[in-house]
């Protein structure tokens, strides 16, 4: 297996994560990963780097004395000459101001905590492609998996049958995990040999889980939610083929 | 050289005198109603980037005050159909290379961009490149801090704030492909930083 493969260099890895080379060269460069395991290995320490720099750079929030200062500014910055509005249009346009920055302000939080949670997705299932992960339970059966849980989550739910689960996917183990401080269980699946990892936390009293993005780093993040669950997929199998997974076990929820 | 004088000195659009101040009222009013839009949901970025560049609150705030002062008078000269995330962040940086600590700071000369000063020449793996343990977060941004600030600044700008290396260029008015090996570089510096956590926590 020891062929002289010649490895990708750094800044070509880098780049290449960060999807920056033009579409021929990404495209060879993943037919090297496929075959060498050691630049596959580096692709993805460096995408988990790349993922947790981003959360640990965005790390300096203004005062909220600041942040009015600096909105305020925003809105009432003089431009060129001097104007002179009337009183109805100033208080028009600073109710319009004091609006948008609300908005704003409630679309960067979501946005950010958006943007951690799907990286915290990402991470873990990253982690778990890693040859060195082993899941806690490998099993392919529901009746070992489903009761390995009990005691460890303060919630239950329910597994599908091996035939009830859509063509060429596989359960192939579990592990109990931690999304935003709270427990989950994580599922590993496959699907035509692609790794899906499933999170199932509780909906009520679990993390609040704002809408999450269906793509991120080239991973299809696919979220449903049940009377008491919500089921999050993370994969890069083809997004028709993770919803059927995500929908087979939405059904498993219900009682029949 | 920077050219953040040149953005700014770009003549305001001549907007003809028959329609007279009326209309340039209105053009203006609607003009800075859109460059609220734009830079208001930016302001957070700006801040966190102002901060990692000033490292203190006060001169982050007088950096990111003084950005929208200058971005508001110059954005007749912006156009709509280019990026203003990256505009907006070229004017930052402009503002911080001309402030004290700036001024300081582009004293230390930065030695990475000639290419065989260093082992850009790397082939392959390196022991860094081993999976690293990135679940202390303190560690990570220790490791942050210690970048030289002009690794640490293109990756921020290019992790954190998510633009494309092309902007990245324009905004550090550096050629791409040095983007490229800092970006790499910042990266294969933070592994080495991160090392000797993995002995530690084990």
């Amino acid at each position: 297996m020891t062929q002289a493969i010649e490895h990708l260099t750094s800044d070509t890895l880098s780049a290449f994560i960060d999807g920056e080379l033009p579409d021929s060269e990404q495209e060879a460069i993943q037919q090297h990963l496929a075959g060498c395991h050691t630049c596959a290995l580096r692709a993805l320490s460096a995408r988990e780097l790349k993922a947790a720099t981003a959360r640990a750079g965005r790390r300096f929030a203004p005062p909220p004395e600041t942040l009015a200062r600096l909105t305020a500014q925003l809105h009432r910055e003089p431009r060129g000459r001097a104007r002179i509005h009337s009183i109805r249009r100033v208080a028009w346009a600073s109710l319009a101001a004091a609006m948008l920055l609300a908005l704003s302000l409630i679309g960067w939080r979501q946005l950010h905590e958006t943007n951690t949670l799907a990286a915290e997705l990402l991470d873990q299932h990253l982690a778990t492609l890693s040859s060195a992960a082993t899941p806690q339970v490998i099993s392919t059966d529901r009746h070992t998996v489903k009761p390995w849980f009990q005691g460890r989550l303060p919630f239950s739910f329910n597994l599908p049958d091996a035939q009830a689960l859509p063509p060429d996917t596989t359960l192939k183990g579990a592990d109990l995990t931690y999304l935003k401080g709270q427990p989950a269980a994580l599922l590993l699946f496959t699907i035509h040999k692609h790794e899906v990892s499933v999170f199932l936390t509780q909906r009520f009293g679990g993390p609040s889980v704002p809408a999450l993005p269906s793509t991120r780093s080239g991973f299809t993040i696919h979220s449903a939610t049940t009377q008491d669950l919500r089921i999050v997929a993370v994969s890069d199998v083809n997004p028709s083929d993770l919803d059927a997974l995500v929908a087979t076990l939405v059904r498993a929820q219900s009682p029949s | 050289m920077f050219r953040s004088e040149a953005l700014l000195d770009m003549p305001i659009q001549f907007r003809g005198s028959i329609q007279g101040e009326a209309l340039d009222n209105m053009v203006s009013a609607s003009r800075s109603a859109d460059f609220e839009q734009l830079a208001l949901p930016l302001l957070q970025s700006l801040y966190n980037h102002a901060f990692w560049l000033a490292r203190n609150h006060a001169e982050a705030e007088d950096l990111v005050q003084e950005t929208f002062s200058k971005a508001l008078r110059a954005f007749d000269s912006f156009q709509a159909d280019t990026n203003f995330k990256g505009w907006i962040f070229r004017i930052l940086r402009n503002t911080f290379l001309t402030s004290r600590s700036g001024i300081a700071t582009s004293r230390t000369i930065f030695l990475e961009d000639h290419p065989d000063a260093l082992d850009t020449t790397d082939s392959g793996p390196t022991p860094e490149d081993n999976l690293i343990r990135l679940d202390n977060q303190a560690a990570l941004q220790r490791a942050l801090e210690q970048l030289e600030p002009p690794l640490r600044e293109a990756l921020l700008l290019c992790d954190v704030e998510e633009v494309k290396y092309r902007d990245i260029a324009l905004i550090l008015d550096i050629p791409i492909g040095t983007v490229m090996s800092r970006i790499s570089r910042a990266r294969r510096a933070l592994r080495q930083l991160l090392q000797p956590q993995l002995g530690e926590s084990q």
